[in-house]
Order: structure tokens, then C-alpha cells, then sequence
């Protein structure tokens, strides 16, 4: 494996964002994903080659936390590491030069305003090499399948933590089935079970990020 | 015998007619009384009058003034919107910045609006089924206050990144929610419930660091006024058990993600006694009156002789009520 590849992903994996960060103590004064993943670049690296740096880190501490190895605090960090990697593949995006695996639309049930799974699914699913669409929290089911007409061929995921609010997950899945019948819909969120995504017809439900991205990697291969 | 001997007697790990039934209600209550969310929150009457509606209906054995996270950090400032029929929100963080925490300032719980009328409930409740039913007053821990006054993401972040404003911040969130505590005991409360649910989202290391010490001194407080101490973090805390052990809570609530056998194999015979933890959605909202009483009867026989009946968190809203009748013929031992 490339040099840059490793040490990218080393960094993404253990959250060190950038020289200045203090996190983590044992890598205190070293380069961090910032200033590695511009180095890279420079020295030759494809974008390909930094944003599978990304993917690497953020795939070793997503599958740590599906382990109960890794907690939220070291998930945010990481994805703030990846996030400092990725702004310098932004112009890569944008040319066209790297492409992502597909797109997500994701964001939590109407009624409901909580953020952090959603957040996390939507970091791991980043990382994962995926472009993502974060509705935010409290979404429609209009605003859900105004997402898919405007990202055709994306995956969607659906967030709730509440009992009160995971019913109305059904009519968003009702919703978007109707006009985009092959749109794959994941849901998640505590109160979320397997049975309760087979019954509203999502197809597929995971209780952790990583599972998300196993799913949207099954979708788009 | 009453639901206070029960309690006791259990905790004790004395003979007891049937398992203490130890349930959280909320807006379950609030529901099943017909009344609106909003009024459940700002009018401690109406919670009361729920509660007890709902002890009367299920045979519940604890008198709870729990509601929402937000009593404190309301009174110290948050801003916190109450729909008329729905969850309060608060979209806005009271510590946008950490140099905001210089100019909190502690809050008096019989000045605040909404600790005070926790009290006022818990008042209510020692008139109507003082020394009948346990009475049980709440507050955050000191983690959970934290987040509720600076974002759940930002403060895990400041963790990270200015662990000095961390501190700071927890040391004045401790010293609230002691402040909190001693008045609910001196209103009436025969128990404090402190709910700590971020906890579940850190390692082992950092719960010894950033939780378990201010919940030792919040207990610590609960112990001194004569009452007893509930601990309650909701989701997986199967890597905390040894450290939520050393918490001083008399009871450790668990979550059904947990495996209340092996939990029972730490605590028993001189932890804390152990409460739960049947799944409140998959089993208690979605379950049939079957798997009810399975469950009900196999969290018993896993938790050991002191532990108490519950799901393992909130009784969900909508729950049909044949499941919370099941769970009342299932407890009689």
C-alpha cells in the first residue's frame, strides 16, 4: 500500500486533525490529515490515492465502534480528521477527477429534531466515499422525495430516535416508493429494530454506521 | 404490604409479595390521563395527577416527578420551546461559546420555574401518597447537564480539544445538580433518580473520568439527606458496569441492550440492586401479552433477589395497556 495512504489513514483513525491539534497526546507535534493529505498531493499522490486514505481510517474506527472499541468522542474526531483531509479533494470533486461511489440522502423523521446518529451515519458514509446529502432533522416525506428527484439513483436513510417518531418513517418510505420504487431506503435510530424495518417496508436497517455503509456499498456495486 | 415496604423490603433483599414494579412513565402518563405534553411539563399537578393514575391503573410502585432533561438548564437560561402536544425542544445551546460559562450563574431550585415545580410535585406526592408509595425526584448528571447546556457533539469535541472548560463545566453542572438534589430530599423525596444517558457514549476511561466522579458526589448529597440513589443511563452500558457500581447508587437501572444476568454476576450480593430491562419497544410497545410476561419473568429470574421490574427506559408512548397489565400479573411472585 502507499506510504501516504497509511499514514492518512492513520491519522483518520485516530483523529489527528492537524500539527496544532492536541489530540491524540501520543501523536502531539506530528503532521496531522490536514497537512498529510496536502503533502500527498504535492508529492505526486492521485486524489484517488488520499481520498482512500479517508475510507481506510474512517472504515478501521467505524468497525471499532460496531466492536463497542471506539465510542462517539473518538467517531467525531476521526470524522473531523477526514473532513480536514477531504476539503483539499474538493476541487477534485468538483472537476470531476475523483468520483464518488454514489449519493445519500439522509436525514431524520419529521417530528424529530435528535442529530447525532444521524450525524455520525452521515460522517461514516463520507468517509466511506460516498457524497452525502444531509437534510438536517425534522424532515418531511415531501422534502425527502424532492431530494430523490433531485439525485436520481441515490440510496436514502431515515433517522429517529423517538417511539413517537419512528412511526413516521412509513410514510416517508410510502412516499418516496410510490414515485421512485427502486430507491433503496435504510432506517436506524434506538428504538429501531430489523422487524420494525421489515413491517414499514424499508430495505434495509442498521444499528450502527458502519452497517449503514455496508449497505450503501451493496447498493451501488 | 405497600408499595413503600415493597421497595424497601427488595432493596434489602427481604421478602416481598411481588417484585417492585419500577417502570418510567412520561408521556405515556400524561397521555393516559388525556392531558397535553406541554401541560405535563409546566404544571406539576398535572403530573402528578398522571403518575398516579397510572400507579393506580398498573400497580406501579414508585411515585416519579420525572419529566424532561431540560428543568435545570432552563432555569439557568436555556431556551426551551413547549408545543402544545409534543417533546420540548431546544434548538439553541446555552453556551454557544465556552466563555459563556463565566457569566452562569447557580440556580436556586425554589427560584426557578421549572425546579421549583418539580418540587411543588414532589410536595403534592408526599401529600397524596407520602409513606405509601416511594417518592422520586430527578436530576441530570453532571455529563448529561453539560451536554444539555452545550451540545452533545460540541462538548464531546471540547473534550478533546479544551478539557480545562470541561472541567470547569462539570464541576458547576455537579454543584447545580447537588444544589437540586438536597432540595427535592428536603420537599419530600424519598428517592433520586439522576439520569446520565450520554454516559453510554463514551469508554470506560473517560466515564471514570467525566462522569463517575460527579455522580459520586451528587450521590453522596442523595445519601446524606436520608434518600436513596437511582442511576439510570439509557443505551449499551455493558462496558460500564463495574464503574456505574462504584457510583453509590443504591439502584442501577439497565437498558435492554444489556445482559442483566451477567450484570446481576457483578452486583450481587453487595452492588447495587439492579433495575430493568426488558425492551420497552420491541417488547412492551410492539411485543404481544406473551412475550410480555416472558420477558418480565426472565429479566426476574437473571436479575437476582434485589433487583426491581422495568423496561429499559421510557415506557413508550402508545404502549397498548394489555402489555403494562401483563407485566402487573407477571411481578406476583
Amino acid at each position: 500500500m502507499n506510504e501516504w495512504v497509511e499514514k492518512l489513514a492513520l491519522c483518520v483513525e485516530r483523529g489527528k486533525v492537524n500539527r496544532d491539534a492536541p489530540w491524540p497526546p501520543d501523536m502531539k507535534g506530528q503532521d496531522g490529515a490536514d497537512e498529510l493529505a496536502a503533502a500527498a498531493l504535492q508529492s505526486g499522490c492521485s486524489p484517488d490515492e488520499v481520498l482512500q486514505g479517508c475510507i481506510l481510517g474512517m472504515d478501521r474506527i467505524g468497525k471499532k465502534f460496531s466492536e463497542n472499541k471506539a465510542f462517539v468522542p473518538e467517531l467525531l474526531m476521526s470524522a473531523k480528521a477526514m473532513t480536514a483531509a477531504m476539503n483539499h479533494l474538493k476541487p477534485y470533486f468538483q472537476s470531476g477527477e475523483v468520483k464518488r461511489k454514489g449519493t445519500f440522502v439522509i436525514g431524520t423523521v419529521a417530528g424529530d429534531l435528535h442529530d447525532i446518529g444521524k450525524n455520525l451515519v452521515a460522517m461514516v458514509a463520507e468517509g466511506g466515499g460516498f457524497e452525502v446529502i444531509d437534510l438536517g432533522t425534522d424532515v418531511s416525506a415531501e422534502k425527502f422525495l424532492k431530494a430523490v428527484d433531485e439525485h436520481p439513483g441515490c440510496v436514502v436513510g431515515i433517522s429517529a430516535l423517538l417511539t413517537t417518531t419512528m412511526v413516521n418513517m412509513e410514510k416517508v418510505i410510502r412516499t418516496i416508493k410510490e414515485k421512485h420504487p427502486e430507491t433503496p431506503i435504510i432506517i436506524g435510530g434506538a428504538p429501531v429494530t430489523q422487524a420494525f424495518a421489515d413491517k414499514i417496508g424499508a430495505d434495509g436497517y442498521s444499528p450502527d454506521p458502519q452497517g449503514a455503509v455496508e449497505f450503501l456499498n451493496k447498493k451501488v456495486a | 404490604m405497600n408499595s413503600f415496604e415493597r421497595f424497601r423490603n427488595r432493596l434489602k433483599g427481604l421478602p416481598v409479595d411481588r417484585v417492585p414494579n419500577f417502570d418510567i412513565f412520561m408521556q405515556f402518563a400524561a397521555h393516559f390521563i388525556h392531558a397535553q405534553l406541554r401541560d405535563y411539563y409546566l404544571n406539576y399537578r398535572v403530573l402528578v395527577d398522571a403518575n398516579l393514575a397510572v400507579i393506580e391503573a398498573f400497580a406501579i410502585d414508585i411515585a416519579q416527578a420525572i419529566s424532561d432533561p431540560y428543568r435545570e438548564a432552563h432555569d439557568l437560561g436555556l431556551k426551551v420551546e413547549f408545543p402544545q402536544d409534543a417533546l420540548p425542544l431546544a434548538t439553541e445551546p446555552l453556551l454557544k461559546d465556552p466563555s459563556d460559562l463565566n457569566k452562569l450563574k447557580l440556580a436556586r431550585p425554589e427560584d426557578g420555574r421549572r425546579m421549583n415545580d418539580r418540587l411543588e410535585a414532589i410536595r403534592l406526592f408526599r401529600e397524596r401518597v407520602g409513606g405509601q408509595v416511594p417518592i422520586m425526584g430527578w436530576v441530570e448528571g453532571a455529563l448529561a447537564e453539560a451536554a444539555d447546556l452545550r451540545g452533545v457533539s460540541t462538548l464531546m469535541m471540547d473534550i478533546f480539544e479544551r478539557p480545562d472548560f470541561v472541567a470547569d463545566l462539570l464541576e458547576f453542572c455537579c454543584e447545580q445538580e447537588v444544589l437540586f438534589a438536597k432540595a427535592q430530599m428536603e420537599a419530600g423525596a424519598d428517592i433520586i433518580g439522576l439520569g446520565d444517558a450520554v454516559a453510554s457514549q463514551i469508554s470506560a476511561e473517560w466515564y471514570q473520568q467525566y462522569a463517575l466522579p460527579y455522580e459520586q458526589r451528587i450521590f453522596d448529597a442523595v445519601h446524606k439527606a436520608g434518600g436513596t440513589a437511582r442511576l439510570h443511563i439509557c443505551g449499551n452500558t455493558t462496558h460500564l458496569l463495574e464503574g456505574m457500581a462504584a457510583s453509590g447508587a443504591d439502584i442501577v437501572d439497565l437498558d435492554w441492550m444489556v445482559d442483566f444476568r451477567h450484570a446481576a454476576e457483578i452486583y450481587e450480593p453487595n452492588g447495587p440492586a439492579l433495575c430493568g430491562n426488558f425492551d420497552p419497544v420491541a417488547v412492551m410497545l410492539q411485543g404481544t401479552p406473551q412475550q410480555v410476561e416472558e420477558a418480565v419473568r426472565r429479566c426476574i429470574a437473571d436479575g437476582g433477589p434485589r433487583c426491581f421490574s422495568a423496561a429499559g427506559c421510557e415506557i413508550p408512548d402508545g404502549t397498548p395497556h394489555e402489555n403494562l397489565h401483563t407485566q402487573m400479573r407477571a411481578l406476583a411472585l
